[in-house]
């Protein structure tokens, strides 16, 4: 059985993840609709669009196919093997497979798979699309680490399971991860690549950015990857700062969990849908200016507050 | 406070409510002037040529076929909807119907042909009055459209007269 | 007088110099001159006299007089005066000094000239092809008499490409279009980019050129060509229909009767409304505000409806003939019309005010694309455009035409030259529309809405008109001519002098401020290819290499 759960359990979280993440791009899609007076499409229609580019030509016509197909399949890979390590309203099934720097590691792999996709494809915009995809790697990755890593100060531990519950929190209510939890709230948008942040694949500067050389199969693998993104960062965030609830006896902990994962894709779309795209010059200063304020969060949780 | 202004934003936004229409599934009704496909009524007619020469886009022939009979060709493949051709009519005998959904794969559903029996008393095409001198086609004689390469014959050459009679930009003919 | 004291300056500057002169009317002043005078005296008109620049138009009047005739055009906003300068060319010497040098803004025109009738422009400092395509072999000019309508020239050099000028140093080149999900329709901007920034663009364009100033020279007949001007543009055909019907009217003084002076009104500014809306909801969408764009789009479809109502299309009004127009406002109309305007002009206030607090948008906008009053100078800039610098002109107020005169309005300015002042200028400008909407519903008095024209137009007359269309200034100079049709119908559409201005605002701007920019003139590009040559469908979807483009295309074509 103890060899079994993680295998099992590992393929119940990644076949949730799949099953919802178009869902949540659905819901994102109506909720924008009905925020601009419009019907919107159905809430099925991910899982059609999905369909349909799988079932087109794949036509290559990057610098470098087999690097293109490396990345295609190391983004989506990348992002499900983190389902596999955030608790989904149940222990992670790989907890005991590596701890938080793991984790940090999968998520900055599964960015630069985005920089191995536009570089291998070697157009104008999409390399104008890694370059500031880079930019904004740099600025944001960094909150996110400080986030698990205040965690770790708290719990001193760097363990899947002790950090990812809630630990930003500690021991009652410490300064220090009242801050994170301001400061992940504000670039919560940046992670998931949505208005106002989705400067890297601007549709209407850069033609889609890294991804304009990519078709078919391969564009609906990196839209699925992206869909993952979108539930495996609220779940991330849900565990780090909303862990209350998740040590309810299954199925309980585990529907609360996607209740609170849809409520933050509800954020994420609300946010989304009224604001403007910022430039990426614009972005940065902003993520640099939380950046010191997360380490000012960080100084304060290593004196325990 | 840019907050706030957002949220203004999306409070008029919501106050709109939906508004996308059920069309196809609901028939979408147009206003009374609408100008769809225009419909041609061979009863009224008497080939008078008027919308022929008036039709912004050349897409009304007129070929006579022998003295008497005169047909009148419709191809609507340019047909810019304009209505030109209804105004001038002094029969009215060109409707500019509400037909929008014209979408079709055989142009043959939107020509229209007509074969008008001329009576014998015409004065090669002046009987029209035009409403206008701007709407004169300065043209003797009858129009000799060619109907199966589908074009305007634009230099005419009259029924009995030896040399063309319009003065118009020359091109090869057959 | 004031066109006669214009009159006056000149020819106690260059005496003799001025050949004749023609004031057909108070606002109208045609002034022949030697071809060697040409760039003397406009350079006096835009340097001492503080015209602004209109257009330049070149014909081949070789049937008529036997010779070429340059035509450059000049408006003096504050008389309220459209003045040409014209010259006749031999046959068989067609070059003329270029005026470019003195006059930036003209450089364009010049290029046309040069392209489509063959009339050099001594001294040009840019003389590359403008209009015609990359293929078409030397010395055929489509806009000569003796080169048929439908003519397809031997010698299409399938294999010539356009020499585009090399970067300068350290800059790479981004290419912008021609296929691009901000352009509607295909322009070719060319980038040098130093990272981020832009450093310089070059221009090629007119890819959707459709031969309409030929057709109406050699197949249509004058009441046939406003259904075509409408179809110059599909956003302002309202104002190239009206202003063509305008030209003709003024070369051959045939005026509308006042109802449908007032008619010509109201359906401009429908348009005008319809189209600032359209551009709002455009400049939300390019810089990734969606929601705004839904909205305008929303607010904006009653305006739609009220038009498909009073014309029978959303539309192409096909509003005008000469002399009048076609389409009744009945008293149930005019109920219509008020409730739309009512409901449009209370959601849009609160629009604008949400909007001037945001400084989402704000951030996006502002110190970007500048255009300062040098530079509305120089390149002739019009429109909000200009108007966004600080620089009062427009049209309806400066050469009144349709009911203008009768009608008060404010002139909106800003001061601010950059995309943000635009934007202003043009919210701000839709409640201008909605108060003259209802002056004109108010004054409008019963009568016919047609001229009766008893006798053919006159031959070898010279008209000019301008019409304020959303964009700016719509100048169309027609000779009539025989046969029912004009002679000579030169359409100058505001985007054709904006785009001049567009290098200068993108430059030493960031690569992402490039499309707004470039929106915030309002681009109508198919106002500005209105000449045809070859016409090459693609049906490309992606991006592809300029080589594989251009021989996926051909082999389509053939």
């Amino acid at each position: 059985m103890k060899t079994i759960w993680p295998i099992l359990g590992g393929l119940v979280n990644v076949a949730m993840v799949l099953l919802v993440a178009p869902f949540c791009e659905g819901v994102l899609r109506k909720v924008t609709a009905r925020i601009q007076s419009r019907q919107g499409p159905p809430l099925r229609q991910p899982y059609f669009d999905l369909l349909k580019l799988l079932g087109k030509e794949d036509i290559e016509s990057g610098e470098a196919p087999r690097m293109q197909r490396f990345a295609v399949y190391l983004s989506l890979a990348t992002v499900l093997t983190v389902a596999c390590l955030v608790p989904m309203g149940f222990a992670a099934p790989l907890n005991g497979a590596g701890d938080v720097v793991l984790l940090i590691y999968l998520l900055t792999l599964s960015g630069i798979c985005t920089l191995l996709a536009g570089l291998a494809a070697g157009s104008t915009y999409s390399l104008l699309g890694i370059s500031r995809e880079m930019m904004t790697m740099i600025a944001l990755e960094p909150l996110l680490a400080v986030a698990i890593v205040i965690g770790a100060v708290h719990t001193q531990s760097f363990r899947l399971d002790t950090v990812l519950n809630g630990s930003v929190y500690g021991a009652g209510f410490p300064l220090s991860g009242l801050v994170m939890l301001g400061v992940m709230l504000l670039s919560f948008q940046a992670f998931v690549q949505r208005v106002p942040f989705d400067i890297a694949a601007a549709e209407t500067e850069l033609m889609d950015g890294p991804l304009v050389e990519y078709s078919g199969p391969k564009l609906a693998l990196f839209k699925y990857a992206q869909m993952v993104r979108l539930v495996i960062y609220s779940g991330l965030f849900v565990a780090l700062f909303v862990p209350w609830g998740s040590g309810l006896v299954f199925p309980l902990g585990w529907l609360l969990f996607w209740a609170k994962v849809f409520c933050l894709v509800l954020l994420v779309t609300v946010v989304a849908a009224t604001h403007a795209r910022y430039r990426i010059d614009q972005a940065i200063r902003y993520f640099a200016a939380l950046l010191v304020v997360s380490l000012v969060a960080l100084i304060l949780a290593s004196y325990g507050r | 406070m840019s907050v706030l202004s957002k949220l203004k934003e999306t409070l008029a936004c919501l106050k709109a409510g939906r508004v996308t229409l059920p069309y196809p599934a609901q028939a979408q009704p147009v206003p009374e002037k609408f100008r769809g496909r225009p419909i041609f009524d061979a009863a009224k007619c008497t080939g008078c040529g008027g919308c022929a020469n008036n039709c912004p886009a050349r897409e009304i022939l007129l070929y006579d076929v022998c003295q008497e009979v005169r047909i009148l060709k419709y191809l609507g493949r340019r047909c810019t909807y304009c209505g030109r051709c209804a105004d001038v009519c002094p029969e009215k005998a060109i409707t500019m119907s509400h037909e929008f959904e014209n979408a079709t794969d055989s142009i043959r559903d939107i020509q229209q042909h007509l074969d008008l029996f001329m009576s014998t008393c015409q004065r090669c095409g002046r009987c029209f009055k035009e409403p206008s001198p701007l709407e004169q086609l300065k043209l003797k004689g009858y129009r000799m459209d060619d109907l199966g390469n589908e074009r305007w014959i634009y230099r005419s050459k009259a029924y009995l007269d030896e040399e063309p009679a319009v003065d118009d930009v020359k091109i090869e003919l057959d | 007088m004031i066109a006669r004291e214009r009159l006056n300056q000149l020819v106690k500057k260059f005496g003799d110099g001025i050949r004749r002169a023609d004031l057909p009317a108070d606002n109208r002043l045609f002034v022949y001159v030697e071809p060697s005078g040409v760039k003397p005296v406009c350079e006096y008109l835009f340097r001492n006299l503080d015209a602004r620049y209109v257009t330049s138009i070149g014909t081949d009047d070789r049937p008529f007089s036997g010779k070429f005739m340059v035509a450059h055009n000049f408006a003096f906003d504050r008389d309220g005066i459209l003045c040409g300068v014209l010259a006749h060319l031999p046959a068989d010497n067609t070059k003329v000094d270029s005026i470019s040098d003195v006059v930036p803004a003209a450089n364009w025109a010049e290029r046309e000239i040069r392209d489509l009738v063959g009339i050099e422009p001594v001294g040009h400092p840019y003389l590359k092809r403008l209009v015609l395509s990359d293929g078409w072999p030397d010395g055929v000019h489509p806009l000569r008499k003796d080169v048929a309508w439908d003519f397809v020239p031997e010698g299409y050099d399938g294999e010539r490409g356009f020499k585009f000028d090399d970067p300068p140093a350290g800059c790479t080149v981004v290419p912008f279009g021609p296929f691009h999900p901000t352009l509607d329709e295909p322009a070719h901007f060319r980038l040098y980019v130093e990272g981020e920034m832009v450093r310089g663009c070059e221009y090629r364009g007119f890819m959707a050129h459709r031969g309409i100033e030929k057709l109406a020279e050699s197949v249509l007949t004058y009441n046939d060509i406003p259904m075509l001007a409408e179809r110059i543009c599909g956003i302002c055909g309202c104002v190239h229909n009206v202003c063509y019907a305008q030209a003709v009217e003024s070369a051959v003084a045939l005026p509308p009767p006042p109802r449908a002076e007032y008619i010509r009104t109201i359906m401009l500014e429908i348009e005008r409304l319809h189209s600032h809306l359209l551009w709002f909801g455009l400049a939300c969408h390019i810089v990734g505000f969606d929601t705004l764009f839904m909205q305008s789009f929303r607010i904006r479809e009653p305006v739609m409806w009220i038009a498909e109502k009073i014309s029978g299309n959303r539309k192409t009004y096909a509003l005008c003939l000469i002399g009048g127009v076609r389409w009744e406002i009945t008293p149930e109309l005019k109920a219509a019309l008020r409730a739309v305007l009512d409901k449009l002009e209370a959601e849009w206030r609160r629009v604008i005010a949400a909007v001037s607090k945001d400084r989402n948008i704000q951030k996006r906008t502002r110190g970007i694309g500048v255009a300062d009053k040098k530079l509305v100078k120089e390149v002739g800039l019009i429109g909000p455009v200009a108007r966004a610098a600080g620089v009062d002109i427009d049209c309806r107020r400066d050469h009144p035409y349709a009911a203008y005169d009768r009608v008060d309005f404010d002139v909106i300015t800003e001061n601010g030259c950059d995309v943000w002042s635009r934007l202003l200028v043009r919210a701000k400008e839709v409640f201008e529309s909605i108060k003259i909407i209802r002056q004109c519903l108010e004054k409008m008095e019963p009568g016919p809405l047609q001229t009766e024209i008893r006798d053919e137009l006159p031959v070898g007359r010279l008209g000019l008109a301008a019409v304020e269309a959303p964009r700016g200034e719509s100048h169309h100079f027609i000779v009539t001519g025989q046969n029912n049709r004009p002679r000579r119908w030169r359409v100058r559409a505001p985007t054709y002098q904006n785009l001049q201005g567009v290098p200068a605002m993108i430059k030493d701007q960031q690569l992402a401020d490039m499309t707004i920019s470039l929106g915030s003139i309002d681009p109508c590009f198919s106002c500005t290819d209105r000449l045809e040559t070859m016409d090459l469908k693609s049906g490309a979807t992606k991006v592809w290499t300029q080589e594989e483009l251009l021989k996926l295309v051909r082999a389509r074509a053939t």
